[in-house]
């Protein structure tokens, strides 16, 4: 148990106090430390608080390019937002890319690492091979797939006729769900491999000596993964899922070269776009980027609680 | 159990199968695709080999002309290689200034200490979760009065802001893991704090650093909703935001597109290829703790 | 003697060396100066086209190329940021209201003179606040452009004159197997699927808004209603194809051209050039305009020109007027016809083009030119992209069967509503 050390400016010299160790910090390095952070800080300042701050207050007027004035109108555009029905879609969609993608890049990942984990020979290339589709800019995987999902030429029809699967070229994008999940695919074969490179630190950090304990209690493969490997990873998963849910919440990238600005597809953030730069409106655009970011920060919240509570005790 | 045991091998090879035909596949195809001919590829079934290979696509890319729906234009490399230039000035800017900023500045909030860094470090890492659009709208504002829009330092500048916490946190894990001792010795010598930081702790932790470079390089290079608003024309626009705009221009030339994107991702293949180790390094620090 | 002879021949020829470039500079102002000219897909000018105007001007271009649908905002984000996305651009006629009103565009009056100017009777479309602000080079307008082959084969020996004699024609060619789907109509959310169905509220005798701009398509029986309830028809008797939630209108005309479709309903009326070049389309033999449908008998169709304008924020103005004068003259707007399918917007052009015979499917095409008229007669408003969009948005739920024709319409109406306020 570390005592911890106070923050507050002290007087230089302070003198200990009898039952508590009191540590003085030197002047000089109080200033190094701000002046190596200061950089960092203002940068920080000038170009995220600073513009969250103004995103706020202008959410709250009407900012729009293409008319003049900016005149104070309150909390109208969020209420306009909320009947907004292009936006609900947009929500909802997002909702179903986070849920698709947190669940298999979960399972996928998790599947990956454990058999990283077991690979001896090669593993450096495997993980190389894993990791490509991580690396890739996502608008060129978003082109690649596309290709893929072309119902006249592409390679996912050609397979399933060749197999007899389905008995003519179907066009996935007409169908709201299969849109959704080939979207979602997409995303899932890039994040994947993040999910994956998590779970196998965390799954090279439980000692073997439990594993040799529970065979010698009699435990099979399943049992010991359920009570040994699950619980030691848990943090590593929260984490994992938390990385998850934020990039799907963000994503634009796939959706957009995929599907446009078909409905289907359309992600709150694409929204965020079409509303500031398409139509110019730009305060009503960030009206809605406000609420992604209350709802991003409320869902990694929750993570980030249950990793604290995990890891207090870890 | 002879036969349990090559069960057990032989679903691992299947499974090591699976994960790489996953992983692969499709840059593989994506690599078929931009080597067979228009012709061919409009051939039902698809075929897993180009039966003849060509390399017509990347003439039309590289060349000193190009072609339109049957009309030789004029060629398109300038743009291409333009936005090349810019995808690797604006990358490596942005890595080097990142990397800079958070190895002095996460030294400063794990070795350092001084009033209020413990919650400047969480408000700055909590920024994570804040997506882009939330700041984008204020920012191009402030960016179009300052006429840095358009600019290698306005788009370097938002950059910097955007992969400096996750730069930072995967540092302070490399900082955290370092034993007190060495540096405590170089400060009984009589070092300073900078000194200590820069000739005893750098080296150690150099490679965190090229995992915190590599992380934001690729982070970068992959960019396209940032240069989507604040790079419109070729003076900065990247490799990212000029090949949809290919996409949406030659409709039908699927191997156009296709040749387009090998081109684009040879850098990040080449980085995973052979930095392989000091990324996985980087993933693993920064998703720890 | 001879030294004096040498040093006379010598400053002579340094006098006329210092001469002669100012003559040569005289002809070409502007030359090595680079300007970039921002174009959609159908304007990618061929490389002896330009080539030749670097030699005549001296003046280098850098061609960019982008999809229509997202040149509108590429030209929209640069101007509010204060940028010039190119020294030329396009300039359509669906956004003369919002850029006019924008001032973001560089007036051309004084660089036409006024012969040029009535040649060019679409430059009334471009005309905003008195100023001209654009000079149309692409006089697109819309026919019916058919497959002769194909209705042949199906027994079938003149063009249909009505919507429904359209749907029935079609029906037969694709009972006989000619074709899988003989119509070809974009359905994905972009501006070609929008036109498409203007063009067809027309075709069924109406129009899309009244003077006071409320919406005239939203009872059952009015024209725009017809004509939506058409378009699904189509597709779900099978006449369309179902893959077509996922194309352009560039993209129905390659299927066109691959002799995939028989119908291109909202045919470019320049197009027609690029269908007859053997070198460039399957069907060059079998290709032909025919006037658009309509219910009255009487055939109507609008027009939709594109044109080239300078923005404001532009660094090499003057050069740019150069290319954009230089893009109207007589010998570009008809090698961009022969090469690019653009139908030339000089009226004196198209009449030397039709007198050589050059003018594909040429009676036809003037005979349609003839019922052009503009969409909104007041000029294009400023709220008409907004519109258009949710147009393109409602027509692609309703071909992926996610909206009846009904539903559609009431959404298209509230779209209206929204970009009018």
């Amino acid at each position: 148990m570390l005592t911890r050390v106070s923050q507050a400016t002290l007087p230089v010299g302070a003198i200990a106090q009898p039952g508590r160790l009191r540590e003085r910090v030197p002047r000089n390095e109080q200033w190094l430390g701000f002046a190596f952070a200061a950089p960092v800080v203002l940068l920080m300042a000038a170009l995220v608080f600073v513009p969250l701050g103004l995103t706020l207050w202008d959410s709250l007027h009407r900012v729009d390019p293409m008319r003049p004035g900016t005149p104070f109108i309150g909390l109208k555009h969020y209420v306009d937002l909320l009947s907004d029905t292009q936006v609900r879609q947009a929500w909802l969609n997002t909702g179903a890319y986070v849920v698709i993608a947190v669940v298999l890049e979960t399972l996928g990942g998790l599947g990956a690492a454990l058999l990283l984990q077991r690979v001896t020979i090669g593993r450096r290339w495997l993980l190389a091979a894993v990791i490509l589709p991580w690396a890739l800019p996502p608008v060129v995987n978003a082109i690649v797939w596309m290709w893929i999902y072309n119902p006249s030429y592409g390679l996912l029809d050609g397979a399933l006729l060749r197999f007899g699967l389905i008995s003519a070229p179907k066009v996935w994008f007409n169908d709201r769900v299969t849109a959704l999940c080939l979207v979602s695919l997409v995303h899932v074969w890039r994040m994947m491999p993040l999910t994956a490179v998590i779970l196998l630190a965390a799954l090279q950090s439980v000692p073997r000596e439990l594993y040799e304990a529970a065979k010698l209690d009699g435990a099979g493969p399943v049992q010991a993964f359920i009570h040994v490997t699950l619980p030691l990873i848990a943090g590593g998963l929260a984490i994992a899922m938390s990385q998850s849910t934020v990039f799907a919440f963000n994503l634009f990238d796939e959706a957009w070269i995929l599907a446009g600005s078909s409905l289907d597809t359309r992600t709150v953030l694409a929204q965020v776009y079409m509303s500031a730069f398409q139509n110019l409106h730009f305060s009503y655009g960030m009206a809605l980027s406000v609420l992604v970011m209350l709802a991003s920060c409320l869902v990694s919240l929750v993570y980030v609680l249950r990793v604290y509570r995990e890891t207090r005790y870890g | 159990m002879r036969a349990a045991a090559l069960m057990r091998r032989f679903g691992l090879w299947a499974a090591t199968a699976g994960l790489l035909l996953w992983s692969l596949g499709p840059i593989y195809w994506a690599v078929m695709t931009s080597l067979t001919a228009p012709t061919d590829l409009v051939a039902q079934p698809p075929h897993f080999l180009p039966p003849r290979i060509t390399f017509e696509h990347y003439a039309k890319l590289l060349g000193a002309s190009s072609s339109y729906l049957g009309t030789e234009v004029q060629s398109v490399w300038p743009q291409f290689s333009r936005a090349l230039v810019n995808s690797l000035v604006v990358s490596m800017l942005a890595t080097v200034a990142t990397v800079t900023l958070a190895t002095f500045g996460s030294y400063a909030f794990v070795r350092l200490r001084f009033p209020g860094r413990d919650l400047l470090f969480v408000l700055i890492v909590a920024t994570l979760a804040v997506p882009a659009y939330t700041v984008m709208i204020p920012l191009y504002r402030l960016l179009v009065s300052l006429h840095l829009i358009d600019t290698y330092l306005g788009v370097t500048l938002i950059y910097v802001s955007a992969f400096l916490p996750l730069a930072l946190w995967l540092m302070r894990s490399v900082y955290q893991s370092l034993p007190l001792s060495l540096e405590e010795a170089a400060r009984l010598d009589g070092a300073g704090r900078t000194t200590t930081l820069l000739v005893i702790v750098l080296p150690i932790a150099a490679p965190g650093l090229i995992a915190s470079a590599i992380l934001t390089f690729l982070s970068a290079w992959g960019q396209f909703m940032i240069p989507l608003v604040f790079s419109p024309t070729l003076a900065t626009k990247p490799l990212t935001v000029l090949i949809p705009e290919f996409v949406t221009k030659n409709y039908v030339d699927y191997g156009l597109m296709n040749a387009a994107g090998v081109l684009a991702i040879l850098p990040p293949i080449a980085v995973v290829l052979f930095l392989n180790r000091y990324l996985v390094q980087g993933l693993m620090a920064g998703s720890g703790k | 003697m001879n030294m004096r002879k040498v040093l006379l021949g010598s400053v002579a020829a340094f006098l006329m060396a210092g001469v002669l470039p100012t003559r040569a500079d005289e002809a070409k102002p502007y030359a090595g100066q680079i300007i970039t000219v921002l174009f959609p897909p159908w304007t990618t000018l061929p490389k002896d086209m330009t080539d030749r105007f670097t030699a005549q001007t001296g003046i280098k271009l850098d061609l960019q190329t982008l999809g229509w649908d997202d040149i509108r905002t590429k030209i929209v984000t640069s101007m509010v940021a204060g940028t010039a996305p190119a020294d030329v651009t396009e300039v359509d006629w669906s956004w003369v209201g919002q850029f006019g009103a924008a001032q973001w565009y560089v007036p051309l009056d004084g660089d036409v003179d006024a012969a040029v100017k009535a040649d060019l009777p679409t430059d009334s479309i471009f005309t905003f606040d008195g100023k001209l602000i654009a000079l149309p080079y692409n006089n697109d307008y819309r026919l019916l452009i058919l497959n002769e082959d194909h209705l042949k084969k199906a027994g079938i020996d003149h063009a249909p004159t009505t919507p429904d004699e359209l749907m029935s024609d079609a029906k037969a060619i694709k009972a006989k197997g000619v074709v899988a789907y003989p119509i070809g109509l974009p359905f994905s959310a972009t501006e070609g699927s929008a036109t498409a169905w203007y063009l067809l509220t027309r075709a069924f005798g109406g129009e899309l808004f009244d003077a006071a701009s409320k919406p005239l398509f939203t009872s059952p029986d009015s024209p725009g209603y017809k004509a939506l309830a058409w378009e699904m028809a189509a597709l779900k008797d099978g006449l369309i194809d179902p893959a077509a939630t996922g194309l352009k209108d560039v993209e129905i005309q390659e299927l066109f051209k691959n002799g995939q479709i028989t119908f291109d309903v909202a045919g470019w009326a320049g197009n027609l050039s690029v269908y007859t070049d053997p070198t460039k389309s399957k069907v060059a033999a079998a290709a032909q305009g025919a006037l658009m449908p309509n219910v009255s008998g009487k055939t109507r169709t609008f027009g939709l020109p594109g044109a080239a304008g300078i923005p404001a924020a532009s660094q090499h103005k003057e050069a740019a007027a150069v290319f954009v004068k230089w893009m109207v003259a007589p010998e570009s707007q008809i090698e961009s016809y022969t090469a690019l399918g653009n139908l030339p917007t000089r009226t004196s052009v198209l009449q030397t083009l039709d007198q050589d015979g050059k003018l594909a499917s040429g009676k036809v095409l003037l005979e349609q030119a003839a019922t052009v008229e503009p969409l909104f007669k007041q000029g294009t408003p400023g709220w008409y992209p907004q519109f258009s969009s949710a147009v393109a948005t409602a027509l692609n739920q309703a071909a992926k069967g996610q909206l009846t024709v009904d539903a559609a319409i009431k959404q298209i109406a509230a779209g209206a509503e929204d970009a009018q306020k």
